[in-house]
């Protein structure tokens, strides 16, 4: 196992529900040691990517290395060394104490039991004299959410893979969940990876986004989709009209497909329409939010266009030079031709 | 009116005073039920747990026979029971007839079908999120059948509970196979059958209380272990 391996390598991957497919990933790299946000609509695929990298299920198709090596079948090594956290985890009918416990008992880990689960407790604000002898049905969702996220700390896994878990809890338990997850790559280098629909959340606590859609990666985090129905105009021409009279114009796709993705890179910003090439969509909406690249520093905006969001990633230069604000109208440009399709 | 408070003031002399066929028809009872659920949930808990956590060509099948057992009346056991143990049948060499063994096995048939089916049911219904936490907290296959059956325990216990009261209670059975002889194969249910033909209401009374009070103690103490 060399340094230069990532964590994870998947190669050709393609995962079927009966006829259906949910994933198609043709080469997805993760990074030993970072913490990837994994960002995408309800059934894009995010659960079962995760299922796939924590080895609890195989791919209907292709390879998935793990620090350089082929995993298939999963060996039961390589199973102990990841864990996930699904969305709604599922506590044993046990005390609290038991829960935390039981990985480390399978494994047969049983030095300073009691100091080790009092300690991961307090990593997730939870204190030990009145949860640990508590049954699973005596916590709230946050308290059970946190509970679940401490029996995966105290494994001190490698990866450390988290399905939405701040879904369902408070906002407290929220910044316990942040805070519990960067001492996890911080203290023994545990890679990360997180789905979660917070956005702000995902933003403040990973390295780098992906986003999923249909069950494709995009490495290049969100990019903006633009879903039918459309209007054929001409045998090359796609419409879609907006509720509130604007007009995307869009090149014909391929057979079959109803779905565009525009790269934020494709698109630009500006406070006016420009007059001139028709082979241009101008678009007028608001700004909503803007979220902090941490790593970056660069902006991510979304601008409401009825309707219709679509990201930019913006400069700090560009934001101070076009005074953008939430609230601020502007005018979004691409070209018909920048499209993807599906 | 009378005659039942009477026969109930006289079951409690009885049972207190130690009356020998009541207490043989008691001991008989106590040993071949527990022996009966013991061979029931020895093999039907592993049947149950295969059908119930497995997918497999004919599952449903399965299921169906075994949901057509849980109807079997127990005179049609006993009478099955009866035409192999006897000395026509083919296992008539073995001398079960009208003995506890005998009436043990036949309920043993009552019971299975019970455990089994109540398992599988069980089983089938734990939390899909179960086995992939279990997975993802690095489990291997046999800690996941072992967390899994454990917790599905209370499920799998009423199954039992369910089961024993059957067995406790039935006739066929044991009047057919274990012929209700005294001081041998006479259980309570077959006792009070005869005593109340017999118009001795008190002996009839005791037993049917002693029943109870075994259902009671079972029900009891598992409702202790669920608490604890």
């Amino acid at each position: 196992m060399t340094k230069k391996n990532p964590a994870y390598h998947l190669k050709d991957i393609q995962h079927y529900y009966g006829n259906t497919k949910v994933l198609d990933i043709n080469d997805l790299k993760i990074v030993k040691g970072s913490i990837t946000g994994l960002i995408g609509p309800n059934g894009s695929g995010k659960s079962t990517l995760l299922k796939l990298l924590a080895f609890a299920r195989k791919p209907t198709r292709g390879h998935i290395f793990y620090k350089g090596r082929l995993e298939l079948p999963f060996s039961p090594t390589v199973r102990s060394k990841v864990t996930l956290l699904t969305q709604k985890p599922y506590l044993l009918k046990r005390t609290i104490f038991e829960n935390i416990a039981y990985g480390l008992k399978i494994r047969k880990d049983k030095k300073h039991l009691e100091g080790r689960v009092k300690k991961v407790l307090s990593t997730v604000g939870l204190d030990y004299q009145k949860f640990a002898h508590r049954k699973w049905h005596e916590l709230s969702g946050g308290e059970a959410q946190r509970v679940a996220m401490a029996a995966r700390l105290i494994l001190k896994p490698e990866v450390l893979l988290l399905d939405e878990p701040i879904a369902s809890v408070d906002t407290e338990s929220a910044e316990l969940i942040r805070k519990a997850s960067l001492k996890a790559r911080d203290n023994w280098g545990a890679t990360l990876v997180i789905a979660s629909h917070d956005l702000q959340w995902l933003y403040s606590i990973s390295d780098k986004q992906l986003s999923i859609f249909k069950g494709n990666i995009f490495s290049t985090g969100m990019e903006n989709i633009i879903t039918g129905p459309f209007v054929k105009t001409d045998k090359k021409t796609l419409i879609k009209k907006l509720d509130d009279g604007q007009i995307i114009t869009l090149k014909t796709p391929a057979p079959k497909t109803c779905t565009a993705i525009i790269r934020k890179k494709n698109i630009s910003i500006d406070l006016e329409k420009q007059p001139g090439n028709s082979s241009l969509n101008q678009l007028s909406g608001h700004i909503v939010s803007m979220l902090l690249e941490k790593q970056t520093e660069y902006i991510m905006a979304t601008i409401s266009i009825h309707d219709l969001s679509l990201i930019l990633r913006l400069s700090p230069d560009q934001i101070s030079c076009l005074d953008l604000y939430p609230g601020k109208k502007v005018v979004l440009t691409f070209s018909s031709n920048n499209v993807e399709w599906i | 009116m009378d005659f039942i408070v009477a026969g109930f003031i006289k079951a409690i002399e009885l049972l207190i005073s130690g009356d020998s066929s009541t207490w043989t028809a008691v001991w008989a009872t106590i040993k071949v039920s527990t022996g009966s659920m013991l061979l029931s949930i020895g093999t039907g808990l592993p049947c149950g747990f295969l059908l119930g956590y497995f997918d497999f060509k004919g599952k449903k099948h399965l299921r169906t026979i075994l949901d057509t057992m849980l109807a079997l009346p127990t005179v049609f056991i006993g009478l099955a029971v009866y035409a192999f143990i006897s000395h026509q049948g083919p296992l008539g060499e073995m001398g079960l007839l009208f003995t506890l063994t005998g009436i043990a096995i036949g309920q043993t048939i009552l019971a299975f079908p019970i455990v089994a089916a109540i398992t599988a049911s069980t089983i089938e219904s734990i939390d899909h999120d179960l086995k992939l936490t279990l997975i993802t907290l690095g489990a291997g296959k046999r800690h996941i059948i072992a967390t899994c059956l454990w917790e599905v325990r209370y499920g799998i216990l009423a199954g039992a509970v369910t089961a024993y009261g059957r067995v406790l209670t039935e006739v066929g059975i044991s009047m057919m196979v274990g012929g209700n002889i005294k001081y041998h194969t006479r259980t309570i249910t077959t006792a009070i059958a005869l005593e109340t033909n017999k118009g001795l209401f008190a002996n009839g009374i005791a037993l049917g209380l002693v029943l109870i009070m075994i259902a009671f103690i079972v029900n009891l103490s598992l409702s202790f272990l669920r608490k604890q």
